[in-house]
């Protein structure tokens, strides 16, 4: 099969805020005329693209940073000269089309784009995504076929104005190559594993650790994620020198510098989707992971049940107190949810804030594969609920998610579909609604504005920009203070930092940016306050938006003007465990969106059709069902096989343990000398695998845990011994070896089955 | 009229109609090279993806309507339009012949297309397409 696109190799650094990435594109006509090459691609989260280097035989280019309109001017003038031309533009969602224009018949041109990057960052470490592959999202116009068996997806022009979007191979074995080989920079890395590929790491204790794809190549059907642990949970400063006599800085300041979060009831609506895409795996275990995190709710707290698709359905039009009747209820809702049907994501948050009122968190279980985000964006702020969002799939839509968390002051976490989602959601679950800091302000000119609220586990990032002479910067919340050191560093941390505060300013700004008016002709734009900061923020760091593209034209000898030639889109790989029927299973029309309809055809285009047989119908809203989700992979990769899987099943246990958690935070039993037995195995069950009362996933059910131990009177001496020892193990996290899961799910469990283990 | 110019008088971006071009929705220039001309023909084309566009139809549809053969039901499971090939014989000439046939009926319909390209055109510009 002959590619236009033959190759995609990622290459760069990666530090502690984010990465400075050059993606390198190898393109090749093999046809007997000139080709125009169009690969479409998503930003990765907080990302911008800064510059290209377009070579082959016998010449190098630049790219230049124009607007818009000036750069597809200089295109098209390219293409109409008969000259080599490149244009890289971005639209709505962060997706780009990457134009490469008169590939001349048997030429190889190589393009190398330069894009900034930011990661998903935990006190711990971090999560580092890139995407090989494009997600296929969900509109209410879009248009969706299936041509010669790939799916093809068109997205209205009026938001999206002349993006091309690739056709979708269900199996991408026969498409361009990708591989990646990446160096992680200022780092004492502990640990550095993917769930998503196979790596190969070289660490080298005087230089960087460089990681790269194992195998000699691989294809493009998901992202490469990356993981990151440190060997320390401590502040990082990161400056250095810029060119314009200033020194911008990044800092991550981990929660636990915070202090403890407050005990007050909390109000949590659970949002659920149940689009179709999400079917299979995601969705069962998007609902162990909402009763596991119901279950560490107490009967203080109140809740809300919802799930998504075209319609929002509620458990129960308002918050519930969080008993037993109402946790056993949304455990009967739950058994009802299926996947099918559109991801109509605003609704759905809008419906939540309404429950909400004034006060209280959203959790949003998602795969995030849905289009028009500005505009779900726009009526997320307008909510002024909080909302956390925990993404689900292979493919991208990271940028979105943390986007919607941040601008609501939640927290975000992004997994593939092959880890374990319950157990992440349950560790996010137990960070939201109460905040560990609020009201940050920072000095040294820290822009963007830091977070309104910091949860346990995510940690503060601050980008800002102080003179030569300073070395301090200080942090101030409500109640707290600390000063940061800011390290004189060299001028490329300087360069890299400048860069990624100036994506991440650029991605802040673009979410605001209503889809149609980013679309708007050029006199309309020019009256828009978004656009005008676009273009203002571009131009200050050298970085393209929305409103300014990348664009390069090579004359050469031989260039023949007016050659027309021939466009090819490069197609994708569905991404992994994303169903292709999802989306392109059935008819097209029955895939269409209803909103996309009218009868106002023109007579001699109705007559035109109606001679050829076509015959008219409301389409339908409805996407088709039917999936295939590959079995789960092994969350933990860089363990050995048989050890992530020991690991994998014993946190499918602890969801279980977790999710059966009585109202008041006792293991349930036929009377109460089981409950309190099954109540200790349940806590050396948890501390066994790490959880304790303030470290791990299952945190709040360890503090549950450990408030119903307190709060049993009638006991003996020896009994007394038995809950001492399991409330020391919640605080300390030391327990003897044995059987506690077991003991624990055990419904005839009693004291004397402790005292054996523990003898 | 140039490219630029029935952009221009279309409204969709140059891109979009190159694009349309390879996909079979729309024919080529009249003329090649550095006098390749479009006409009121080709807008009145452009005109009517548009319309059909706005009544919900994919792109893969709009090939099947405008190159006269009925849309159907299931795509998925008949033959479509990347199953046919489109030989431009001339500026003024062009040939459809149905792809994936056996190998003696696709060796004889190339000879016959080579055979009338000879006749009709001096320009032997084959092309793939839709």
């Amino acid at each position: 099969m002959r590619l236009a696109m033959q190759r995609l190799w990622l290459t760069g650094q990666v530090l502690p805020v984010g990465g400075r990435l050059v993606v390198q594109h190898v393109f090749r006509s093999d046809e007997d005329r000139p080709l125009e090459v169009i690969y479409s691609f998503p930003l990765p989260r907080d990302a911008a693209l800064r510059a290209f280097r377009i070579t082959g035989e016998g010449f190098e280019a630049h790219s230049e940073l124009k607007q818009t309109e000036e750069a597809v001017k200089a295109y098209e003038q390219g293409i109409a000269d008969g000259s080599l031309a490149a244009l890289a533009r971005q639209y709505g969602d962060g997706l780009v089309n990457l134009t490469v224009g008169n590939v001349r018949p048997k030429e190889t041109v190589t393009v190398y784009l330069e894009i900034l990057a930011g990661v998903e960052l935990r006190d711990d470490g971090f999560r580092f995504r890139f995407p090989f592959t494009l997600a296929p999202a969900y509109h209410a116009r879009m248009r969706t076929a299936v041509v010669a068996g790939e799916g093809e997806m068109e997205l209205p022009a009026d938001e999206f104005g002349d993006l091309i979007l690739p056709r979708f191979r269900e199996d991408a074995s026969s498409l361009h190559e990708v591989g990646f080989e990446l160096s992680l920079h200022q780092l004492a890395i502990d640990e550095l594993g993917s769930p998503s590929h196979s790596i190969k790491v070289k660490r080298d204790a005087a230089g960087p650790t460089r990681v790269a794809l194992a195998p000699a190549k691989d294809v493009p059907n998901r992202d490469l994620v990356l993981d990151v642990r440190f060997t320390e949970s401590k502040v990082r400063v990161l400056a250095g020198p810029s060119g314009n006599g200033a020194r911008p800085f990044a800092a991550v300041v981990p929660s636990t510098l915070f202090g403890q979060k407050t005990g007050s009831p909390r109000r949590v609506v659970m949002l659920l989707d149940r689009s179709g895409s999400m079917q299979g795996e995601p969705i069962a275990q998007a609902r162990k992971a909402i009763e596991a995190c119901l279950a560490a709710l107490s009967e203080e707290d109140r809740f809300g049940l919802m799930v998504f698709d075209n319609h929002v359905e509620a458990m129960h039009p308002a918050l519930v107190a969080a008993t037993r009747e109402e946790r056993e209820c949304a455990r009967t809702f739950l058994k009802s949810v299926n996947a099918r049907g559109g991801t109509e994501l605003a609704a759905g948050v809008q419906q939540a804030a309404r429950v909400l009122g004034s006060d209280g968190d959203i959790l949003i279980i998602t795969d995030g594969q849905v289009s028009g985000t500005e505009k779900i964006l726009a009526v997320t702020r307008g909510t002024e609920i909080r909302v956390s969002c925990l993404g689900i799939g292979s493919a991208s839509q990271d940028r979105f998610l943390s986007l919607l968390a941040r601008e609501t002051g939640g927290v975000s976490r992004f997994v593939t579909a092959r880890e374990r989602v319950d157990m992440t959601a349950v560790d996010l679950f137990a960070s939201m609604g109460r905040p560990v800091a609020s009201g940050l302000k920072g000095s040294g000119n820290v822009q963007p504005e830091p977070p309104r609220a910091v949860f346990a586990g995510t940690p503060v990032l601050l980008y800002g920009e102080m003179d030569q002479s300073s070395e301090h910067v200080e942090l101030t919340w409500d109640g707290g203070r600390l000063d940061l050191d800011v390290p004189s560093g060299d001028a490329e941390i300087g360069e890299a930092v400048r860069l990624l505060r100036g994506a991440r300013l650029i991605t802040d700004w673009e979410s605001r940016y209503p889809s149609e008016e980013a679309v708007a002709p050029l006199e309309k734009r020019q009256r828009s306050r978004v656009a005008a900061r676009l273009v203002e923020l571009s131009k200050e760091n050298g970085l393209a938006s929305r409103e300014m593209s990348l664009v390069a034209v090579v004359k050469r000898a031989g260039d023949r003007p007016g050659e027309l030639p021939e466009t090819r889109v490069v197609a994708l790989g569905m991404p992994q465990d994303t169903s292709f029927r999802a989306y392109f299973g059935g008819p097209a029309k029955q895939i269409l969106a209803a909103a996309s309809y009218s009868n106002k055809l023109t007579d001699a285009v109705e007559a035109a059709l109606q001679r050829s047989g076509t015959r008219f119908s409301r389409p339908r809203v409805r996407l088709q069902t039917d999936a295939y989700i590959a079995p789960p992979q092994p969350l933990c990769s860089r363990l050995p096989p048989s050890v992530a899987s020991d690991a994998s099943a014993s946190n499918a246990g602890l969801v279980d343990l977790a999710a059966m958690l009585e109202p008041d935070g006792g293991m349930p039993g036929d009377d109460s000398d089981v409950r309190a037995a099954r109540t200790i195995a349940a806590v050396f069950a948890f501390v066994v695998e790490g959880h304790t009362l303030t470290k791990g996933a299952f945190r709040l059910h360890v503090a549950r845990l450990a408030g119903f131990l307190k709060s049993l009177s009638a006991v003996s001496e020896a009994e007394k011994r038995l809950i001492e020892r399991a409330l020391d193990a919640a605080s300390a996290g030391n327990v003897a070896a044995g059987e506690w899961l077991v003991l624990a799910l055990g419904s005839g469990t009693r004291w004397k089955n402790i005292e054996a283990v523990l003898k | 009229m140039s490219l630029a110019e029935i952009a221009e008088a279309s409204g969709l971006p140059a891109r979009t109609i190159r694009f349309y071009i390879a996909r079979g929705l729309l024919s080529g220039p009249v003329k090649g090279g550095r006098n390749a001309a479009y006409t009121a023909e080709h807008v009145a084309q452009l005109e009517g993806i548009k319309r059909l566009q706005a009544a919900g139809h994919t792109l893969s549809e709009i090939v099947r309507i405008l190159g006269g053969r009925p849309s159907e039901e299931e795509p998925e499971t008949v033959p479509d339009a990347a199953l046919w090939q489109q030989y431009t014989i001339a500026e003024d000439v062009v040939v459809w012949a149905r792809a994936g046939g056996s190998p003696w009926r696709t060796k004889q319909l190339r000879a016959a297309v080579k055979e009338f390209a000879q006749r009709v055109g001096p320009e032997k510009n084959g092309r793939e397409g839709e």
